[in-house]
């Protein structure tokens, strides 16, 4: 389950049947989804609501497409929410909406979830259960403030079951992050917040596997960040690190090469 | 009412482990006896509104009551889009407790006061929005705003106005307390809400013995049907907000009064304007032209109109 070409094939076919964007932003999310529901986010009865669940917070809502395909994989979205996409009633949106199972948050506005995120952590702490909250945030995003109002939170408290994973794939909706609001190291600032924090390739199920693993069995008692450098675009050469591909929609020409790309694995 | 509001906490907090108190810095001596009493259910998380809504959300999702305290220049004001987006559109049960709202913090300046609050908060689906009036409200507030288990913003004016209540009121949710009884054939009609009910009362009592005052605790969800026969009965209304006279508590009862039951309805409130002085909140009140003396001439201009 959860194969990154598989994921990435369901990403395009919706946005196609939709003709929809973001189809840059949900590609370089791929692997990270994919080795946290295989591997890492535990849903008891395959419930998305149970109650002592983990917490996946996708505050970068625009990659929704990413986390719906893989919600398809859980068996909680039919296929005919996919052809349907964007068609007139349907229910998926094209920003992350809680009403849909599965989604905790609705995000879209940037600099929520990751708050919200730090609130059910920090709801999990003064339980005193063993519940982990990831939250997905991306490079962009975290030009808001909110961010960083709420890592200071995280840290004070010691939220040691709070993860922020960052999509570090240096573009925004304008233009690269250096360009538009340079961050420097994204994994200083973390760690100058009071976070334990890590940087691996992002499209690497391993190392992503192997981090997620270290950072929540890490002894510290301080929330975890995990640096993730991914590429906008990831699996399909003519998008990969073209910022256009924040905003341009499939063609039947586009959409077919795209396709030939993913199922065959042309780098 | 500040005690009432502190009593009321503690009394629901100790009752209820899930209550939790968020504040963003603010609320110093107010809250000496929930600290003392409910240590444990208290998080100050700092001067970081966003951030505190967020997580209030949060900690909502996983079981907690939460109730937000902030001066109402920032909760609600500065953090409408999380209130918006975090809270309410799930209906979460969270508790927006907005102190010093109007011109409170009178020597302050603008930053620190708030006249568009009911306003914003009250396009808002799936959020309440209750104004007491004295501290018998702010208890029955308190209680409905806990048993509501949905996403409530309470307002807090001015507090030490006195009391319009003997007692604490017997009340349906949403209704209007009739806090002064008239005579039919006068047929004016007072509706006013939070601080500025115990002016209506005074330029009543004084100036309009035979008119009706009405308290507005619940400015949203509000008995439509209660204020319609309110509106059909009555030769003129006139409501009393220390809140912009745009979206506000005239703003509900006109709406619904041209839809239901047409009357002239003069809107006493903040003109559309910010404060350009510096002074105590008398004074405040002067420049809006919200003292007494100042509506009742109004009111006067509009009656001699009708």
């Amino acid at each position: 389950m959860f194969n990154a070409k598989t994921l990435r094939k369901t990403v395009l076919e919706m946005a196609y049947a939709g003709s929809t964007v973001h189809i840059g932003c949900a590609f370089s999310i791929i692997e990270l989804l994919a080795v946290l529901y295989r591997k890492h986010l535990r849903y008891p009865g395959n419930d998305p609501l149970a109650a002592n669940r983990d917490y996946l917070v996708l505050s970068k809502g625009h990659g929704v497409m990413a986390q719906y395909a893989c919600l398809r994989e859980l068996g909680w979205l039919k296929d005919d929410a996919f052809s349907g996409y964007f068609s007139d009633g349907s229910e998926l949106k094209g920003l992350s909406d809680s009403l849909v199972n599965g989604l905790e948050v609705t995000s879209g506005s940037l600099g929520h979830g990751f708050s919200v995120g730090v609130g059910l952590a920090m709801g999990a702490k003064l339980r005193g259960t063993d519940q982990k909250t990831y939250a997905l945030v991306g490079d962009g995003e975290i030009n808001e403030g909110p961010i960083w109002e709420g890592a200071l939170f995280a840290a004070h408290h010691d939220l040691e079951n709070f993860m922020v994973i960052v999509d570090e794939n240096g573009f925004q909706a304008m233009g690269s992050t250096d360009e538009v609001l340079k961050l420097g190291s994204v994994q200083s600032k973390f760690e100058s917040f009071g976070f334990v924090a890590m940087t691996i390739d992002g499209h690497d199920e391993t190392a992503i596997d192997d981090a997620i693993t270290n950072l929540t069995e890490s002894k510290s008692k301080s929330p975890k960040a995990l640096i993730a450098k991914t590429i906008k675009g990831k699996g399909v050469p003519f998008m990969e690190h073209d910022n256009i591909w924040h905003y341009t929609r499939l063609n039947a020409e586009t959409y077919a090469m795209a396709l030939r790309a993913i199922t065959e694995g042309i780098k | 009412m500040r005690d009432a509001f502190s009593e009321a906490l503690v009394r629901l907090a100790k009752a209820d482990p899930n209550i939790l108190l968020l504040t963003g810095d603010h609320g110093y001596a107010l809250f000496d006896d929930f600290r003392s009493e409910c240590p444990k259910q208290y998080i100050n998380a700092g001067i970081a509104e966003q951030n505190m809504v967020g997580m209030a959300a949060g900690l909502a999702r996983a079981g907690f009551r939460p109730f937000v305290y902030g001066l109402s220049a920032f909760i609600p004001i500065r953090v409408v889009e999380q209130i918006k987006l975090d809270v309410a559109h799930d209906k979460l049960p969270v508790i927006f407790i907005g102190d010093g709202a109007g011109f409170v913090y009178s020597h302050l300046g603008t930053s620190h006061q708030s006249t568009e609050d009911i306003a914003c908060t009250r396009a808002i689906p799936n959020l309440s929005v209750y104004s007491p009036g004295d501290r018998f409200e702010v208890t029955v507030c308190m209680e409905m705003a806990y048993q509501s288990k949905s996403s409530v913003y309470l307002r807090m004016g001015k507090s030490d106005r006195g009391d319009v209540h003997a007692s604490k009121p017997q009340v349906n949710y949403g209704d209007l307390f009739q806090v002064k009884s008239g005579s039919m054939a006068e047929n004016l009609a007072f509706i006013a809400t939070g601080s500025m009910l115990c002016t209506a009362m005074e330029i009543a009592t004084e100036a309009y013995p035979d008119a009706t005052v009405w308290s507005v605790p619940f400015i949203k969800p509000i008995n439509a049907e209660q204020v319609t026969d309110i509106c059909r009965h009555a030769r003129a209304i006139v409501t009393i907000e220390e809140h912009s006279v745009l979206g506000g508590l005239g703003s509900t009862i006109a709406e619904l009064s041209s839809e239901f039951a047409p009357v002239r309805i003069f809107r006493v409130g903040v003109r559309d304007r910010f404060s350009r002085y510096c002074g105590s909140y008398e004074y405040l009140l002067k420049e809006h032209g919200l003292d007494v003396e100042a509506i009742k001439q109004q009111i006067h201009g509009f009656l001699i109109g009708n």
